[in-house]
């Protein structure tokens, strides 16, 4: 965060739907447009007391396999906040398309428990515009604080692909050491209605997400799990074990088709916490690699 | 006359260390959304966080509910994985209707006393507003014949055979499956032949209410108890409710006889919630430094046969009371405190009155009448009717409840004498269990 960010506050969380039909209509614009911003839009957008929906936490709860107790699971708060981010990349300067952005990872931190009834605040903004070796990706942080103390922060990377962004900082070195499979600890089989459920329960209605058509227009054959979905479960699926304050990392791979089957695997850490991965069984390609470690 | 069985003779009792339960919802309340593994896992999180067990072996966790999804096999097991338990703390599902807690309050306590287990948890669960719905039988056969069908004409054929009638759900209700009648009818049948007033069971009633916001205004709950889901207190608690109010309500069950009583008012709600007891032998206690609020004594289960008519549905607390106390030697006035379930006023009044009846006592129990128990002993921070009845997490909540209450009595007494209260929770299938704790 750079000192001259600009603080917008919002009224409220904004829905993801209507984000994406703003940058809808921003995509039929740019066509006629000739200027593309360079440049991150140096603000920071930022919404005071959001609290969870006792509902709809119930049914986050039981479509990953969360305890159901008052505790707000990581990536519910993801889902709570990250609405905020979507609206700094919905912008008119974000140099990047909101629509058909791939994301790549996701770094969570979470340092104390959350709970259904907290009144929270929510600031996000963009940073680090950098090339890739396929286009040009960007961080999305967004962070939730309860009584002015930052409890929860993530960084979602996001790449535009085939984007080339004048002035972006140069590409990551080369390809970094692929760490070995963790040991199988379960099958995950997704039903092909995994997609809008998880739509449904997140609000991230995208149409990769949610329909065959729909993926089919952005180059899947078909329906795509949502990343945060994959690695919610991976989460889920550490448990308990991850402690009140912990940190929760993702690298996305190859996107889940729906229906499908993730083979699933996870490994203690010898300094404490777990490396997971899930992956295709027959082709070995990764679908998704993280860990879940104490802060 | 039968003859009492002797108390077995232990080396040691089970301590009662703590108790959590989530404030309980009524039907389609708070917990309209959460399952009985959610409150389950809600109600042993917080026992956990309380007593600082995070990580911990415990020897058994002993759960269970009374209405039940088939994907709930292993509820308890689940429940603890949920919770920050050491994942090597093993689970066993159980059931004994509304006295399901109470049970396994009692299978952890003889695990303890056994030195099977130095630990454990007894708790409860159930909700009402997620109640498992059926198909019916002709429907679920039909298509437990297709799923093994192997042509295209065999499975038509079984389609075919179905009736619209075979498609309409099916939702569980309290009706006992031998008599046909629910709880209240069954307990209007009891209250009319115990000649229980209108008046007697709206007392009932009013006390449960008043006695509960009483407990809740003093703070007497703070540490027995997680909120849950926006929920701080129990939903169906009506602190400024009056005998007025009470005395308007219409009856909903006995009708078909003479001067019905029973109400909404004077009858448990349909609930959801979850109850926990953490129970340890006194020196897993004492090594954690966790206090021992007071130990499991004994208990009894009894049963009546309800179904020729010989007794009321929820009487057996009728009979396992008098067992218990002559088996123990205590006498009605050795107890400090007195809980018996409120699944209706009436089966308070109708449990007591058997009690007091030298004449009923002797003939049907073949014991003496344990007399006449004081009403400033009796459910002193209200039962079921003001807190609700989640079937199985009844016991559980009794079972913290009465195990403070003693604690609290024994440190302010100076001489250190022994402080009894007895628990009577009856339950469906002509059942009951009562139990003694001591502080």
């Amino acid at each position: 965060m750079t000192a001259e960010m600009r603080e917008v506050r919002l009224a409220e969380v904004p829905t993801l739907g209507s984000l994406y039909a703003q940058a809808l209509g921003r995509m039929a614009q740019t066509v006629m447009t000739t200027r593309q911003p360079t440049t991150l839009p140096a603000v920071r957008y930022a919404v005071d007391d959001v609290a969870a929906d006792r509902d709809q936490l119930a049914e986050y709860q039981h479509l990953l396999g969360e305890p159901g107790t008052d505790v707000l699971p990581a990536g519910y708060v993801h889902v709570l906040a990250f609405p905020v981010a979507v609206a700094v990349m919905a912008r008119a300067d974000f140099p990047l398309p909101l629509l058909g952005m791939v994301h790549l990872a996701n770094d969570v931190e979470q340092r104390a428990p959350l709970r259904l009834g907290d009144r929270l605040a929510v600031r996000a903004w963009a940073e680090d515009l950098r090339l890739h070796r396929a286009g040009t990706q960007v961080d999305l942080v967004t962070e939730v604080d309860r009584d002015g103390e930052t409890v929860w922060r993530g960084v979602s990377t996001y790449l535009a692909k085939g984007r080339t962004v004048a002035g972006a900082a140069a590409a990551e070195p080369g390809e970094r050491d692929v760490p070995a499979l963790p040991p199988v600890a379960g099958q995950w089989r997704l039903r092909p209605d995994v997609g809008r459920r998880y739509a449904a329960v997140s609000g991230d209605r995208n149409p990769i997400h949610t329909s065959a058509l729909g993926a089919k227009l952005f180059g899947f054959p078909r329906a795509i799990a949502h990343g945060m979905y994959t690695a919610a479960r991976a989460l889920a699926t550490v448990g308990v074990a991850r402690g009140d304050a912990f940190r929760w990392t993702v690298e996305f791979g190859k996107p889940v088709l729906l229906p499908g089957t993730v083979t699933f695997g996870l490994g203690a850490r010898a300094t404490g916490g777990h490396d997971y991965a899930g992956w295709d069984a027959r082709s070995g390609k990764r679908y998704l690699t993280g860990a879940v470690t104490p802060l | 006359m039968p003859k009492p069985s002797k108390p077995a003779s232990t080396t040691r009792r089970a301590a009662v260390v703590g108790a959590n339960r989530i404030p309980f919802g009524k039907a389609g309340g708070a917990y309209a959304a959460a399952s009985n593994l959610d409150m389950l896992t809600a109600a042993l999180s917080g026992l956990v966080a309380r007593h600082g067990l995070a990580g911990e072996r415990l020897g058994d966790v002993m759960a269970g509910a009374v209405l039940k999804h088939s994907r709930d096999f292993n509820l308890t097991r689940e429940a603890v994985l949920g919770a920050s338990l050491s994942p090597q703390t093993p689970a066993a599902d159980l059931q004994r209707a509304c006295a399901t807690s109470l049970e396994a309050t009692w299978d952890v306590a003889n695990k303890i006393a056994l030195g099977q287990i130095e630990s454990g948890i007894a708790a409860g669960v159930d909700s009402t507003s997620d109640a498992p719905i059926v198909v019916s039988d002709r429907l679920r056969r039909t298509l437990l014949k297709l799923s093994r069908a192997k042509t295209v004409p065999q499975r038509l054929q079984l389609l075919a055979g179905l009736r619209p009638g075979d498609l309409v759900p099916v939702a569980p209700d309290t009706a006992e499956p031998r008599t046909g009648l629910s709880m209240g009818e069954h307990q209007a049948l009891t209250t009319r032949e115990w000649g229980i007033t209108r008046e007697a069971q709206d007392a009932v009633a009013l006390a449960s209410h008043h006695n509960l916001a009483a407990a809740y205004e003093r703070g007497f709950f703070d540490d027995l108890m997680t909120p849950y889901r926006g929920l701080t207190r129990d939903e169906a608690l009506r602190p400024d409710t009056s005998a007025e109010k009470l005395a308007k309500l219409k009856p909903v069950f006995g009708l078909k006889g003479e001067s019905p009583s029973m109400t909404a008012g004077n009858s448990t709600p349909l609930s959801d919630g979850a109850a926990a007891v953490l129970l340890a032998s006194d020196e897993w206690a004492a090594e954690r430094g966790l206090p021992v609020l007071a130990h499991v004594v004994d208990a009894e289960a009894a049963a009546v046969d309800f179904v020729r008519g010989e007794d009321g549905l929820l009487m057996a607390g009728a009979y396992a009371v008098p067992r218990l106390l002559a088996r123990t030697g205590l006498g009605l006035d050795d107890f400090a405190f007195v809980e018996i379930h409120e699944a209706f006023a009436s089966t308070v009044l109708t449990t007591t009155a058997a009690w007091a009846d030298d004449d009923w006592s002797r003939r049907k129990v073949g014991l003496p009448a344990i007399g006449q128990v004081d009403p400033a002993r009796l459910n002193v921070v209200g039962s079921s009717l003001a807190a609700g009845h989640p079937f199985a997490a009844t016991g559980a909540r009794i079972v913290g409840t009465l195990a403070k209450l003693l604690a609290e009595r024994k440190a302010s007494a100076a001489d250190g004498a022994p402080v009894r209260g007895l628990i009577s929770v009856c339950a469906a299938g002509g059942q009951a269990v009562a139990m003694i704790l001591e502080a």
